[in-house]
């Protein structure tokens, strides 16, 4: 796993990471943490170590143990990351303007107001 | 982990509390109670008790144990005590119904059953504030936010109303000497319970989960501090200060105080709410969010008939169709609305939550039909205006049929429910990923 990460950027290992956090759901707004802004960091370590810095849409949230494990165990699936870290932050908090544009249009945030 | 937990008995909650909301509304249809009696008859408190501590305490414990821990971000505390007060409840209701049912005459039973009820029902509600007054406690340090303060405010309500509520009882089974305490003490009472314990709860919760299903703006407003203030004075004032001046001068001057404190904390709640609803990102909200506003119709018009009422001297002719309308059109309609959104996330996070990220999931949404279930809170709130129209109006007939329309309602929301938490909409490729285990009815698998 070191070899390979030693052999693969980090900047294309950490887009990679992205690329396998957008199956974990945010399940109470239900789109992927990536498009929501969940996830603020991304960075490749030595030796492959993703270090994750992320967030909730709430504070307390029951779902905050059940993503950041998700989010844990999507980046180890990807090849060349030997170890990932997760931390957990609410600093800055999470506000909706952080969704990237699919994650506002899918959940309405354009558009007509409907009750 | 930060925060909450899935609340292992929340769904059994859930569960005894939608079971007995259904026998309400079935002996509601069947003519049972008020108005074929008077308010205060046997009969009608049995109504009454099935409602308030049956349908909707059980089910703002539930609530409360799976949400304290959202509002302060901090585990909860003595989890060991949730079993153990849903049993004290389900008991404790059972001798209060048998109490109130030998006191009709229906049937005789030979020893103090409501100073058991008395018993059991004061050690269950205090197992559940324990919970939930040591988990607010724990968040101490970082201050409790404005959300949490509403819950810490009924939590005292309920103390109130379960105490006032146990001299009743006692009193009743010959415990305790006989006196005036039921005429002097029970509006305390009621208020404490409906107004304080379900009423401002309620609000406290809402004023956190309907930012967050709407992506509306937390900030806290001066209006909520005004309601949390004027709101939290007024009950004091009504539960404390009026039944001490009642007894001692005979006015009321604390209980009309209270009545305008309590209009302007409304008032201020329902700013809030415009806010939250003008103000909310999400364009498209769900049906929870849609159908609560029929709970928030429910209880401007609750308040605006009292105030209304109260002017023109009718209130306690009415009092029967006011209670009705606050207990059904806004506690139990909020509940319902939320029960269709809570009830899903739950069972999503049970069931998909431990594989999200290694296993495509469905969506919480997809655990429901939202297009199919719209019409029957549509029924719902139709139903629980028709009849309180009814009872004011002192028409028992159509009030009955107007019951039966609930729990046509009611049945049919339920029945969604299950089918949510069976996992029965989700598409049968997508429904059981390897790894997940479909989630028991009545409680949470522990993880």
């Amino acid at each position: 796993m070191s070899g390979q990460a030693a052999a693969t950027p980090t900047g294309t290992l950490a887009e990679a990471v992205r690329r396998a956090l957008g199956m974990v759901i945010d399940p109470e707004l239900g789109e992927n943490v990536v498009d929501l802004g969940l996830i603020y960091d991304v960075v490749i370590a030595d030796g492959g170590v993703a270090l994750i810095q992320m967030t909730t849409t709430t504070r307390g949230c029951p779902a905050s143990g059940y993503l950041e494990e998700a989010v844990r165990e999507a980046a180890r699936a990807v090849p060349a990351v030997s170890r990932v870290e997760v931390f957990m932050t609410y600093e800055p908090k999470w506000t909706p303007d952080m969704m990237n544009d699919e994650a506002r249009r899918n959940l309405g945030l354009t558009g007509r107001r409907r009750l | 982990m930060n925060g909450a937990a899935l609340s292992r008995w929340t769904m059994a909650y859930f569960a005894a509390a939608f079971g007995l909301l259904i026998v309400a509304e079935a002996l509601m249809a069947c003519g049972y109670g008020f108005p074929a009696v008077a308010v205060e008859a046997p009969e009608t408190l049995v109504l009454v008790h099935v409602t308030a501590i049956g349908w909707l305490s059980l089910l703002m414990c539930g609530a409360l144990f799976q949400f304290v821990p959202v509002l302060v971000g901090q585990p909860l505390r003595g989890r060991r005590l949730v079993l153990p007060a849903l049993l004290c409840l389900l008991a404790g209701l059972a001798c209060l119904l048998a109490g109130f049912l030998s006191l009709s005459g229906v049937v005789e039973i030979g020893f103090p059953v409501l100073g058991c009820a008395a018993v059991l029902l004061a050690v269950g509600f205090a197992l559940v504030a324990t919970a939930l007054a040591r988990t607010l406690w724990s968040a101490r340090r970082t201050g409790l936010p404005m959300p949490a303060r509403f819950v810490a405010v009924g939590l005292a309500c309920l103390a109130a109303a379960v105490l006032l509520g146990a001299v009743f009882a006692l009193t009743f089974a010959g415990l305790l000497p006989t006196t005036d305490v039921v005429g002097w003490g029970l509006p305390a009472h009621a208020v404490a319970g409906f107004g304080g314990w379900l009423t401002f709860t309620a609000v406290g919760v809402s004023y956190r989960l309907l930012p967050m299903f709407m992506l509306a703006p937390e900030t806290e407003r001066a209006t909520t501090r005004l309601a949390w203030w004027s709101g939290g004075v007024a009950l004091f004032l009504a539960v404390l200060a009026a039944p001490a001046e009642r007894a001692l001068s005979g006015s009321d001057t604390s209980l009309a105080i209270a009545g305008l404190l309590g209009c302007v904390a409304l008032a201020c709640y329902g700013a809030d709410l415009v806010f939250f609803y003008r103000r909310r990102k999400r364009r498209a909200i769900e049906l929870n969010s849609r159908s609560a506003v029929g709970a928030f119709a429910c209880l401007c018009l609750t308040a605006v008939l009292a105030v209304a009422m109260a002017v023109m001297g009718e209130a306690a002719r009415h009092v029967g169709a006011l209670v009705f309308l606050a207990a059904y059109g806004w506690l139990g309609g909020l509940g319902l609305s939320q029960l269709y959104k809570i009830v899903p996330f739950l069972t999503w996070l049970e069931c998909y939550g431990p594989v999200m990220g290694r296993k495509p999931t469905p969506r919480v949404q997809d655990l429901v039909v939202e297009r199919r279930d719209g019409p029957w809170f549509i029924l719902y709130f139709a139903a629980v205006l028709g009849g309180a129209a009814a009872l004011l109006a002192g028409r028992p007939e159509l009030f009955r049929l107007a019951a039966v329309a609930m729990l046509t309602a009611t049945a049919a929301i339920g029945l969604e429910l299950v089918l949510a938490r069976r996992l029965f909409n989700v598409a049968r490729e997508k429904r059981l990923p390897e790894g997940t285990v479909r989630p028991h009815l009545f409680f949470a698998a522990q993880r």
